[in-house]
């Protein structure tokens, strides 16, 4: 049997030289070979094989495919971001490093996740004041209105809440999984237990409608409130709770949507762009004539003309690597999130304490709605959402904070049950 | 506890399946969007990638027959700028290349073959960067560019068109339309260009609708032969005017009564009386079916973009709106491209072949890609016939009213036209072919508001020929 972390080195081997490959064919496009990339290559490189070596000395067991994963599509993100904004390849690079430090220290740190489990209230009072404070403080930076700028320093909030309140949630819920259960109220059809029990879960909800509505951020909304309702089945096993938090939202949606023009303006975009294609539909529109013109095979890295799109290297990175490396590109990349994704759930599964099997699936169904929201609102299946491409869009909050829950998913999968053999 | 964990672990496979699911449904509908969308996103309008695409390499040149450029790319910066040679003188024909305002002409209708995007390696993603020549093809035009400028020139300052068509091939050696513009400054006078109440963007020759006037006679004789509603010998005695019952009196256009002639003498002369009272002899039936042989209610095909003809509504037409028909006035509107081709079904021994523009495409290096063979389109007319009109047209330009168009040493057929139009003056009309006996170029002459078709059409056709025919 191949020693996991050899195995990791194996496949992150593998992952580098894709990244090298996309990194030297949009320098060699262009004719020139800046240096200054490869050796930013060599540097990303480097740090995954660190924290190889690093795993390796304190003798951590966690999932191989984890850092692996990560590292193609930290790859896949920097070649799309050198060859769509140049200027911003350093300073995604830059950002890489800080995540792949955060997620050695939160990968160690993790393992001590139990006592986490005391600290409950405190990571959602952290979570949510993250989330407060972007709604009270927030900044409009590129059309999102979810910036906190402190001095030198911004960053968006909402990145980082969903770990606090994933651990809240999952502290929370696997204390109280009988009463959740155990349904004591009667209402109508429904049994709820006591308000008294789902109160925090109400506050989340609440949360969620709040930046809907004042902060315009549909993703982030559908994020939390999604996480909610999931996390709140996975311990009760009952679809009521869903079917009701479903019936609220809908309900919310289309109050929202009767009051408020701008979500009104998103849902009319999404069920009819071609009614506007140069207006309130151009993003999408230009998204969808860029991976439509990507085909199958893509028109070959910097032979595209994803720029096309406003505000291509953040939200609509997906349409990009759709247009440049086709189908079969962006179709890897779902396939790598499915992958990692799975993995998550796997690592729940085989974890052995509630608390642990929580956080795993309330991290893995985060990185899940995640993607399908912003991969689904990139290709029109769903109205558009601006949230990030988890490890690929470009940005020091998307990156660090994917990284820190990488390194938590990480840690769980240590931590191996007996099942497991 | 254990029960429990296992209920937990339950609930979390659902999840994961759940959400799991929802991604390979992503999968399948970005394949939707990829693979079965991909034809209409990419070939959609506001999809300008093409367009940006096309600046990248330098696109295919536009040549005429014998290789002159009337389009070529010219490198300005990191892209490539559309150069016209000849500027106005081909304008509509040859077409604009703009990113903003898009394209025309065979700029437009050939764009595929002068980017080289139709090339089926396309397909394969960014290894076909590998194999393409990093350039478009260049499209070979059926066009005389010296045949082109001279009627050019012939237009003058007058609003019209000329088209001459080889009457063997359908091949079209000139296509003029006046007034025109330079496609090299189609950006920066674009507003002027675009509003410009005589439509300078028009292509005349294709999409200028007019009442054939005169020139429409050869048509009724040749029907007035076939059907047999009169004889060569014949002679018809001609007053100035013609009553027709209930209230309309047709008249000669110079108010003279040509006394008793027969067909050949009528056509020479272009007796409204004479052909009035063929019209009426041949019923609207039959005027119906001649204009349906002669291709009148027929496309031509895509690559020229004609407009339809507009014929009057035969079923319900008066004997005065018959005789009007049958001299070429009435609602009876066509284009002048239908004329050159009518002139040519009598050059080509009552054949008239599918007239084209683009003779073949051809790699950087000149090797051949495609080309486009002469196609027969419709037969309305026997041999006999036509060397039977054909000879009454050589009439008409040697001692008729066409005389202006005559060339020394060369017989010359044709007719003239005097459309009347609610525009003002009359149209100036030419229709004819030479050498009669060996036809080369087949012709069509129209200048708006001009006067009269013998003495200011029948001249700008005798310098075309005379190109032509050097």
């Amino acid at each position: 049997m191949i020693n996991t972390r050899q195995l990791e080195r194996n496949l992150l081997v593998v992952a580098g030289i894709i990244m090298l490959n996309g990194i030297l064919a949009v320098n060699l496009a262009h004719g020139v070979l800046n240096y200054q990339t490869l050796g930013a290559v060599a540097f990303i490189f480097a740090g995954f094989m660190a924290a190889n070596i690093v795993l390796c000395k304190v003798g951590h067991t966690g999932d191989p495919l984890f850092l692996p994963l990560a590292s193609l599509l930290v790859g896949i993100g920097l070649i799309i971001i050198l060859r769509l904004k140049p200027e911003l390849f350093m300073l995604q690079v830059m950002w890489v490093g800080v995540g792949l430090s955060a997620f050695l220290i939160s990968a160690i740190l993790a393992k001590r996740l139990e006592q986490i489990a005391y600290f409950k209230y405190i990571c959602g009072f952290i979570g949510v004041g993250l989330l407060l404070s972007a709604i009270l403080f927030g900044v409009d930076i590129g059309g999102n209105k979810n910036w906190i700028i402190m001095g030198p320093i911004r960053f968006q909030p909402s990145e980082f809440a969903k770990i606090f309140i994933v651990l809240f949630l999952a502290a929370y819920l696997s204390e109280r999984r009988e009463l959740l259960t155990l349904a004591t109220k009667h209402y109508g059809p429904f049994v709820l237990p006591h308000p008294r029990f789902i109160a925090p879960l109400i506050a989340v909800w609440g949360l969620g409608m709040l930046m809907f509505v004042l902060q315009r951020d549909m993703g982030a909304a559908l994020l939390y409130f999604g996480l909610a309702i999931i996390m709140t089945y996975m311990v009760s096993g009952r679809s009521s709770y869903v079917i009701i938090g479903m019936i609220s939202f809908l309900v919310g949606s289309v109050i929202c949507y009767n009051l408020y023009s701008h979500i009104q303006l998103r849902v009319d975009i999404w069920l009819n762009p071609w009614s506007d294609p140069s207006g309130g539909a151009y993003q999408i529109v230009q998204s969808l004539f860029a991976l439509g013109s990507g085909g199958i095979m893509g028109s070959g890295l910097t032979y595209g003309f994803p720029t096309m799109i406003p505000e291509v290297h953040t939200d609509f990175i997906f349409a990009a690597i759709g247009e440049e490396m086709g189908l079969i590109g962006a179709g890897a990349v779902i396939l790598l999130y499915i992958l990692m994704i799975y993995r998550a759930f796997r690592t729940s599964l085989l974890s052995l304490m509630p608390f642990s099997m929580m956080v795993a699936a309330g991290l893995a169904v985060s990185m899940a709605l995640q993607t399908f929201l912003i991969i689904a609102g990139v290709i029109k299946f769903f109205p558009l959402t601006g949230i990030t491409l988890p490890f690929i869009s470009y940005g020091g909050s998307s990156i660090v904070s994917n990284f820190i829950l990488l390194g938590m998913l990480f840690s769980i999968s240590e931590v191996r049950g007996y099942d497991a053999k | 506890m254990r029960n429990d964990m296992n209920d937990l672990a339950k609930n979390i496979r659902k999840v994961a399946f759940g959400l799991l699911s929802l991604l390979v449904v992503l999968l399948f509908y970005l394949t939707y969007i990829q693979v079965v969308q991909s034809d209409f996103l990419i070939a959609h309008p506001l999809n300008r990638r093409t367009l940006e695409a096309s600046r990248m390499i330098p696109q295919g040149m536009i040549l005429d027959k014998s290789g002159e450029k009337l389009a070529y790319s010219k490198k300005v910066g990191d892209s490539f700028k559309r150069e016209y040679p000849y500027g106005s003188i081909a304008a509509q024909v040859v077409g604009y290349d703009s990113i903003t305002y898009g394209r025309s002409g065979v700029e437009s209708t050939f764009n595929s073959d002068l980017t080289g995007n139709n090339t089926s390696i396309a397909h394969l993603g960014a290894v076909s960067h590998l194999f393409t020549n990093r350039s478009g093809n260049n499209v070979v035009l059926t066009l005389d560019a010296t045949v082109q400028e001279t009627a050019y020139k012939a237009l003058g300052n007058h609003k019209g068109a000329i088209v001459a068509i080889n009457p063997n091939t359908g091949a079209i050696l000139a296509m003029v339309s006046k007034p025109s513009f330079d496609p090299n400054e189609i950006d920066q006078q674009w507003k002027r260009i675009s509003t410009d109440k005589n439509s300078p963007l028009l292509n005349r020759v294709t999409q200028g609708l007019y009442p054939p006037g005169s020139t429409l006679k050869v048509m009724i004789a040749e029907a007035a032969r076939r059907e047999k509603v009169i004889d060569l010998k014949e002679k018809i005695y001609c007053e100035a005017a013609l009553k027709i019952p209930p209230d309309y009196i047709l008249q000669e256009s110079h108010l003279e009564a040509y006394g008793n002639i027969n067909l050949e003498e009528a056509l020479a002369v272009s007796s409204n009386v004479f052909f009035g009272t063929l019209s009426l002899k041949l019923g609207y039936k039959k005027m119906k079916n001649t204009f349906e042989r002669f291709g009148f209610k027929r496309s031509v095909g895509q690559e020229l973009q004609e407009v339809a003809s507009h014929l009057p509504d035969f079923s319900s037409l008066g004997d005065g709106d018959l005789v009007q028909t049958g001299i070429g006035q009435g609602s009876l509107l066509v284009t002048p491209l239908r004329m050159a081709m009518l002139a040519s079904s009598f050059a080509n021994e009552g054949k008239i072949m599918r007239p084209y523009l683009v003779d073949k495409i051809t790699g950087l290096d000149g090797s051949l890609i495609k080309t486009f063979a002469p196609e027969e389109w419709l037969t309305p007319t026997t041999p006999q016939l036509a060397d039977e009109i054909s000879k009454m047209m050589v009439k008409v330009v040697r001692n008729g009213t066409g005389t202006a168009a005559s060339l020394p040493g060369v017989l010359v057929a044709g007719k003239t036209g005097t459309a009347e139009n609610s525009q003002g003056d009359s149209h100036a009309w030419f229709i004819g072919f030479a050498p009669a006996d060996n036809p080369q170029v087949a012709i069509a002459v129209i200048v708006e508001n001009a006067g009269f078709g013998g003495s200011i059409a029948a001249p700008m056709a005798r310098q075309v020929f005379k190109a032509a025919l050097q």
